[in-house]
């Protein structure tokens, strides 16, 4: 048939070209296709290939393949990786990358463990691990985590494997009944290094998640509270030194005279040695998470941990000065702001991403509510986009509001009678926001923030355009907005390489999934 | 007889080359499409008629044949339909050559026919009917009318030899045997494994065609020389062809792309040559997934040219031309010219902006004067921003590629770097570097490319006139589409 074949290849030979050498790839015999099916591959902050974790076909009677795709930045594919696991019962949690090695954490929901198996750059296996004293919140967490796809927020929890340059991965699980925390490194070989965990012996309820490796620390926010039951967190940062697990820095985030304060980032600056804390400030009768917050703050620790300045930013004086006419009318509207990210650009200013939400107040949930009905079908609604900028100087030198079509997100019973800082949260959560992620290079010169909008009501066919909001060094804001429409059953959005960012389409009928790659106009 | 035929053909070519050389070339265009579907439909009904569906034999066996001889009409009928270069230089010249050869040999079939395709890849091959196609693209990377009687000879030699077909029969019957059906049956049943052991059942198929397509190129290339001493031809080039066949996939040259004489100026100071490098993989694996066309064979990677040379050698009794062979005619070389502006144009016209500007701008240095090269520079660029703009630029720029000539990839990462402002100083400058300062356009591609420079250049007022000027001059032109068109451009990508 090879005579046939040629021809065909003659026929559409502009095809074959582009489809062979185009940096888009089109895969087949796809059966289903879900978002974490396929997962970025980051090294520092910038996306360096992608994998795609699916089953292939039975090993044996209790025994499925399952197959590891890698594809480099430019969807390229580099290689595949073939692993014996039990049949159906076998997922994909997290893929790392620390720089030396890939880990990639699995879980058995079969015999109710996880899993860690660590391969060199060549793809080589390094080593592996069967973790199998799982606390019932750890496997409670994972199954959580598993329905939501891996978009679960830090307040609900998370099993995460934590990448580590120079040392390995870190895992953390959950003690008691929730009460504590540990945290585990193991080598690029999977061995593990060091343990650290919360005093048994200690009455308060301890939860940590880690935000960032350092040059020699692990950056984390611990929260505190002193009961289950309890609404009153208290967030302190710490820090870890990544060789011998020992905690260096464990300072509160302080509650002030005038307010309360709640951490939101952590992180390091290596120029001036300095620890970040950001978060929002509330009255000081109020709770953070519980009631709306009055503005921003920024706190600046020394290595020893010492306070060195702090600096507030309320909505309504410093915020509101800069807001751009166009924005005045949304915070009139009621709307709050949900932080969604934090970042310091190489040029020392400080960018914080957030974007708007609000409850809807329903006549059917208010009537059922007068009625002594306990269900609550408040609706809420997102709104638009804010960029705050920082000059180096923390002073609050630019506020970037960028509308949206607002588009709904339903809460789950007895949110009417939530706060709005919880109820961020809860519908961060849900996956109900339409930020999606901020991409960053390693320099930290450029910063795109992607959000989808897209009429949700009429659903999401009518209208979808991903939204690009970036900055940086240029000191320009540049807006770009990508048409996503198109024939597929499925579309899902990704982070790419600096300046692109990645769309999956899946076709149904087909079993056909493309992937390509989207240059930015920015 | 044969050498007043061949004098007097040698004699018509030579003028149609003095006619031709007054004017500068243009690549083919019709709006005509008449011609090359009625084409179609006669060649698609011709492999239909050739290959007759064996009227016994299992059902089965029959349905599948049948298929195979559907998709095969229907192939051959898109590749004339679409790619048929019907122009009235290459078209007859190579055709001339063909019918020599047939002429030649009596035991050829008279149904035999040739069909010249815009395809630029370096290539050709003989599909079930009997038809040769030869691609355009193949034309400049010959050195004489001899290397490429040669290659017509061996396409032919594998129609006499009915390779097409007997191989065709002998992968269905094989593909149908009892035993692969029962091997089939009981990898399905297995349960377990079942698509590595389909892949290795795959992969033994293929080898196995290998095996046959190495058989067939042996005996296409010794009948191909026979039928290639029957001409009057010079036999010794056959081994040089093949020669030439093995490099096939090489660049021509391996000089870098003037990008900064060209697109850099006090305008635009970009420097090109400083274009950032790619950046590194995280990965080490050695061998990388070959991409569908590596895979596929092409007519130099019909298994081991090294090895044909050698058998050729002994078939030529060591009387075998090696090493570059001078130009010596001046048909051929206009041959040879204008078939590497019609590779241009034909990347173009497939959407593949950035191998028809790297093409042009190889040849540019070498035709300063060309007006048609600098307006393919033109309008690739004005293509290129509109699939940045509407989001498709991944869609018509090619990734990297170890198997691309490095000046490409060079170019390739230059217009990765490229954002939508930049093309308005490469554009500024390329004009500053190449205006010829006509002040009448020349043709319909001129005309084109001046709208699509100030429109790059944002001169909107000089645009509009030049919009106005081409739709009254070539109303339905060729580059309507891309330059006035309201819709975002279509890709390859997006016809699927
Ligand atoms: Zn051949």
């Amino acid at each position: 048939m090879l005579c046939i074949k040629r021809a065909a290849l003659t026929a559409c030979f502009a095809l074959a070209t582009a489809a062979a050498f185009a940096q888009t790839k089109t895969l087949d015999g796809i059966e289903n296709m879900t978002r974490s099916a396929l997962s970025p591959i980051y090294a520092g902050n910038e996306v360096k290939g992608y994998l795609m974790f699916g089953r292939g076909d039975k090993a044996d009677r209790k025994t499925d393949n399952y197959v590891l795709d890698f594809y480099d930045q430019d969807l390229g594919k580099v290689s595949n990786i073939t692993i014996q696991k039990p049949a159906n019962r076998f997922t994909l949690l997290k893929n790392s990358f620390n720089g030396t090695a890939f880990a990639f954490y699995f879980c058995n929901l079969k015999d109710e463990t996880v899993e860690i198996e660590t391969y060199d750059t060549s793809l080589k296996k390094l080593g592996s691990k069967v973790i199998e004293d799982l606390s019932k919140v750890d496997k409670m967490i994972i199954q959580n985590q598993m329905k939501q796809g891996g978009e679960t927020s830090s307040v609900s929890g998370k099993m995460d494997l934590f990448p580590v340059p120079g040392h390995g991965f870190v895992r953390n699980s959950y003690t008691g009944m929730a009460k504590g925390y540990a945290l585990v490194m193991y080598d690029d070989n999977a061995k593990a290094k060091w343990r650290l965990a919360s005093d048994e012996k200690s009455k308060l309820y301890e939860m940590v998640s880690l935000t960032e490796a350092t040059d020699k620390y692990i950056l984390g926010i611990m929260m505190r509270r002193d009961g289950m039951l309890s609404k009153q967190v208290s967030s302190s940062m710490i820090a870890i030194n990544a060789a011998t697990g020992k905690k260096v820095l464990d300072v509160p985030v302080e509650t002030s005279k005038t307010e309360q304060l709640s951490l939101s980032s952590f992180t390091f600056d290596a120029e001036k040695r300095e620890f970040i804390a950001v978060g929002e400030y509330y009255k000081l009768d109020d709770k953070p998470f519980v009631n709306k917050s009055q503005g921003f703050f920024i706190k600046r620790f020394s290595e020893a941990g010492k306070a060195v300045s702090t600096k507030n930013y309320g909505w309504q004086k410093e915020v509101m000065a800069l807001m751009p006419a166009e924005a005045k009318a949304s915070l009139e509207d009621n709307y709050v702001n949900y932080t969604q990210s934090i970042v310091k650009g190489a040029n020392g200013k400080m960018y914080i991403v957030a974007e708007q939400f609000k409850i809807v107040g329903d006549g059917m949930g208010i009537a059922l509510r007068a009625m002594g009905g306990k269900v609550s079908v408040s609706k809420g609604k997102i709104g638009n986009m804010l960029v705050f900028e920082l000059d180096p100087e923390a002073k609050l030198s630019k506020v970037k509001f960028y509308q949206k079509d607002p588009s709904n997100a339903i809460l789950p019973p007895g949110s009417g009678l939530m706060s709005a800082g919880l109820l961020g949260h809860v519908i961060k959560s849900q996956g109900d926001f339409d930020y999606q992620f901020m991409q960053r290079n390693d320099a930290n010169t450029q910063f795109n923030v992607v959000y989808i909008n897209f009429d949700k009501e009429k659903g999401e066919d009518t209208k979808r355009v991903i939204g690009n909001i970036a900055f940086g060094d240029n000191g320009q804001y540049l807006e770009d907005k990508i048409n996503m429409a198109s024939a597929a059953n499925y579309s899902y959005l990704y982070p790419a390489k600096p300046g692109y960012v990645m769309i999956a389409d899946y076709y149904k009928k087909k079993n056909q999934l493309g992937m390509k790659l989207v240059k930015l106009n920015i | 007889m044969l050498r007043l035929l061949c004098l007097l053909l040698l004699y018509t070519a030579h003028v149609y080359s003095a006619v031709a050389q007054e004017k500068p070339y243009l690549p083919y265009y019709s709006n005509d499409t008449a011609r090359a579907y009625k084409l179609a439909v006669l060649h698609r009904s011709a492999v239909k008629a050739h290959l007759t569906v064996p009227k016994s034999g299992p059902k089965e066996y029959r349905e599948h044949y049948q298929e195979v001889v559907q998709e095969a009409a229907e192939d051959v009928f898109n590749s004339i339909r679409y790619s048929a270069l019907l122009d009235s230089e290459l078209e007859p010249y190579v055709q001339q050559v063909f019918n020599r050869i047939v002429q030649a040999n009596s035991q050829l079939p008279i149904s035999a026919k040739l069909i010249l395709t815009r395809n630029p890849e370096p290539n050709a091959h003989a599909v079930g009917n009997g038809t040769v196609m030869l691609n355009v693209g193949l034309l400049p990377r010959l050195e004489n009318e001899d290397q490429l009687a040669f290659i017509l000879c061996h396409e032919l030699a594998h129609v006499a030899c009915r390779h097409m077909e007997s191989s065709m029969q002998e992968q269905l019957t094989t593909l149908h045997s009892q035993e692969v059906k029962r091997e089939f049956r009981r990898i399905i049943n297995s349960e377990y494994n079942i698509s590595s052991k389909i892949k290795a059942l795959a992969l033994g198929f293929s080898l196995n065609n290998n095996y046959h397509s190495r058989r067939h190129e042996k005996q296409a290339d010794s009948l191909g020389y026979v039928l290639l001493t029957h001409t009057g031809y010079d036999a010794t080039q056959a081994y040089r062809a093949l020669q030439l066949l093995d490099t096939i996939d090489e660049p021509e040259t391996t000089a870098p792309l003037a990008l900064s004489a060209y697109f850099g100026c006090t305008a635009f100071p970009k420097l090109f040559e400083a274009a950032p490098t790619k950046p590194q993989s995280i990965f080490t694996v050695k061998a990388s997934e070959k991409t569908v066309l590596q895979t596929t064979d092409t007519l130099k990677s019909h298994p081991d040219c090294a090895k044909r040379m050698r058998f050729m050698s002994i078939l030529a009794q060591g009387r075998v031309a090696e090493g570059p062979q001078p130009l010596s005619s001046p048909v051929f070389a206009r041959i040879r010219q204008i078939s590497r502006l019609e590779v241009v144009q034909s990347w173009f016209d497939y959407d593949c902006y950035d191998h028809a500007l790297f093409e042009a701008l190889q040849l540019l240095p070498q035709q300063p004067q060309n007006t048609y090269l600098r307006s393919v520079v033109v309008l690739s660029l004005y293509a290129l921003r509109q699939h940045l703009q509407h989001h498709t630029y991944t869609e018509v720029v090619s990734n990297r590629s170890e198997q691309n000539p490095a000046s490409f990839n060079k170019l390739l990462l230059s217009l990765y770097d490229l954002r939508l402002e930049d093309f308005r100083g490469i554009s500024a400058c390329f004009a500053e570097k190449t205006s010829l300062d006509a002040t009448v356009p020349a043709d319909e591609y001129d005309l084109a490319a001046r709208y699509a420079a100030r429109a790059l250049t944002t001169e909107t007022t000089a645009a509009a006139a030049l919009k106005v000027q081409y739709q009254k001059q070539y109303a339905g032109g060729k580059f309507d589409k891309l330059l006035f068109s309201a819709q975002p451009p279509k890709t390859a990508a997006a016809h699927r």
